[in-house]
């Protein structure tokens, strides 16, 4: 046991002495690492974070119906009364102009610019909650109460929210086969390392072997140098993606604001460095040792 | 200690390097092989070490079929056995001294002891004081030096040299068999090849001469 630990420690050493003994070149291996890492980790909290989003937006199939300034009390009362005649509809909702001029006021940033108007440009609306979700029935409903007097117009509000949600998994798949290409990429680029290192120490390997060598005793630096890069190239990775979105943020902040939402991109905890480096390290364990047993079973 | 039974050895291609060898090497025996260069000596060398494997026979060192032995278990024979080769194999991205060491850090010796070892097996080759040059800065018979104390510094059971007095001016080639036969002294085993057959008549010892893969009378 104590002689075991002690051959781990002798390796340790020489593969430390090793990448300091080439710096730039350990670095750029790094750097190739932690970009090929950085990118998936980057894609992955994107998605979480507009699913994120899309978690908490209304999809429940809403209906704005926005009505004309001419219209009558008549015509507004017989359109809320749907709500107890027409089966399909489950709820409803009256905001009126002076409520609507409010919110926005409230939520958007927009709340100067409003006050500059002389008098409210926005209409009355009323929000119905249809009882389905049916893309084809909604478009159908939207329809019909285009067509009621005193309306303007018709929005189908959960459109954009499904279609996020589409946006997301449509994300989410992306993301798998991005994981996919570059854990390959990330076996190979380690694999072929550690075959040039393989073959730079190559005399070594031969004459070791011949004294006694155990493969295990021929691989242990390799898989050391490997570990050591794939656990590095993994931090370095969650390193970059945190300095990245730092960048990016203020700017995405912005454009949900315009949106009227709050929201920004969610920078890697320590769960996600986790993952990553645990990813990383296992990746480059397993192009190490496929480089290595290449190598070893082609000699006694 | 090392017996072969009807050995061939044929390399791909369809060279015959062995043809159907048997004989006995006793523990503690110093023997030499001799014979011109093709003759098989080296084959007969690798065999025992485990570097190559028979095409047909049995290779037995200390009891055990090298020759048909699991991969993982071909290393711990090598332990056993010190080799010295024609061409050295001295590394020389690293001082006399680590070269010495290797074998004990392959085997996992402690390093105080390992030490120890490899100072005292570089004084009896000749070579102190010289352990912290880079092996290029020593003269071709240090060199063969180097690689002697690199074989014995895990005080290995079987010694194998191939050639070891090649390339070496007479009185120099003298030296190193002095240095075997004290080995052989403390109870090693030792199998020494070579193709100048005069050096080896003066030590009366037994010598297999080989010819195209097969003993001569």
């Amino acid at each position: 046991m104590k002689n075991e630990f002690r051959q781990h420690w002798f390796a340790f050493r020489r593969t430390l002495a090793g990448m300091l003994r080439q710096p730039l070149t350990s670095l750029l291996n790094l750097l190739v690492i932690a970009i090929a890492a950085a990118f998936p980790l980057a894609l992955w909290l994107v998605v979480t974070s507009l699913a994120d989003v899309a978690g908490h937006l209304p999809v429940e199939p809403q209906i704005t119906v926005f009505l004309r300034s001419s219209a009558t009390p008549g015509e507004i009362q017989a359109l809320r009364a749907l709500e107890g005649s027409d089966t399909r509809i489950a709820k409803h909702r009256f905001v009126p102009k002076d409520e609507a001029l409010k919110e926005m006021q409230q939520s958007s940033g927009f709340g100067d610019l409003l006050a500059g108007l002389p008098d409210n440009p926005l209409p009355d609306a009323i929000i119905f909650t249809a009882k389905e979700n049916h893309a084809a029935g909604l478009e159908a409903l939207q329809k019909e109460l285009a067509a009621k007097p005193g309306v303007e117009e018709v929005q189908l509000d959960s459109a954009w929210a499904r279609r996020l949600e589409r946006l997301v998994a449509l994300g989410r798949a992306v993301f798998q086969a991005v994981v996919a290409l570059l854990a390959t990429a990330l076996v190979l680029i380690t694999g072929n390392t550690i075959r040039m290192q393989i073959l730079t120490r190559q005399e070594e390997i031969e004459v070791s072997k011949l004294i006694g060598a155990t493969d295990a005793f021929i691989r242990r630096p390799f898989i050391h140098f490997a570990a050591a890069q794939g656990l590095l190239g993994g931090a370095l990775a969650s390193a970059i993606v945190w300095l990245a979105l730092r960048w990016l943020n203020p700017a995405v902040r912005d454009l949900a604001t315009a949106y009227g939402q709050q929201f920004e991109l969610q920078s890697p905890g320590l769960q996600s460095l986790g993952v990553v480096c645990t990813a990383t390290t296992l990746l480059c364990l397993v192009g190490a040792w496929l480089a290595v047993w290449r190598h070893l079973r082609r000699h006694l | 200690m090392i017996q072969f039974q009807q050995v061939s050895k044929r390399y791909r291609g369809g060279f015959d390097a062995l043809k159907n060898l048997s004989f006995e090497i006793p523990t503690g025996e110093l023997v030499f092989l001799a014979g011109h260069s093709g003759a098989g000596k080296s084959t007969i060398l690798k065999l025992v070490a485990g570097i190559e494997r028979p095409t047909g026979g049995a290779v037995l060192v200390n009891g055990q079929n090298v020759g048909s032995m699991r991969r993982g278990s071909i290393p711990f024979v090598r332990r056993h056995i010190g080799l010295i080769f024609q061409d050295h194999k001295i590394l020389f991205d690293r001082s006399v001294y680590d070269n010495v060491r290797l074998p004990l850090d392959i085997i996992g010796f402690e390093s105080h002891e390992a030490r120890r070892r490899v100072l005292a097996a570089l004084d009896k080759v000749g070579l102190a004081g010289k352990e912290k040059l880079n092996p290029i800065a020593l003269s071709g018979g240090e060199q063969q030096r180097l690689c002697i104390a690199r074989a014995v510094v895990h005080r290995p059971a079987i010694l194998l040299a191939d050639e070891p007095t090649a390339n070496l001016d007479r009185d120099y080639a003298h030296d190193i068999l002095e240095l075997f036969k004290s080995f052989h002294q403390v109870g090693v085993t030792l199998v020494i090849s070579a193709h100048d057959e005069t050096l080896m008549a003066d030590y009366g010892r037994r010598i297999l001469r080989l010819k195209n893969g097969q003993f001569t009378a």
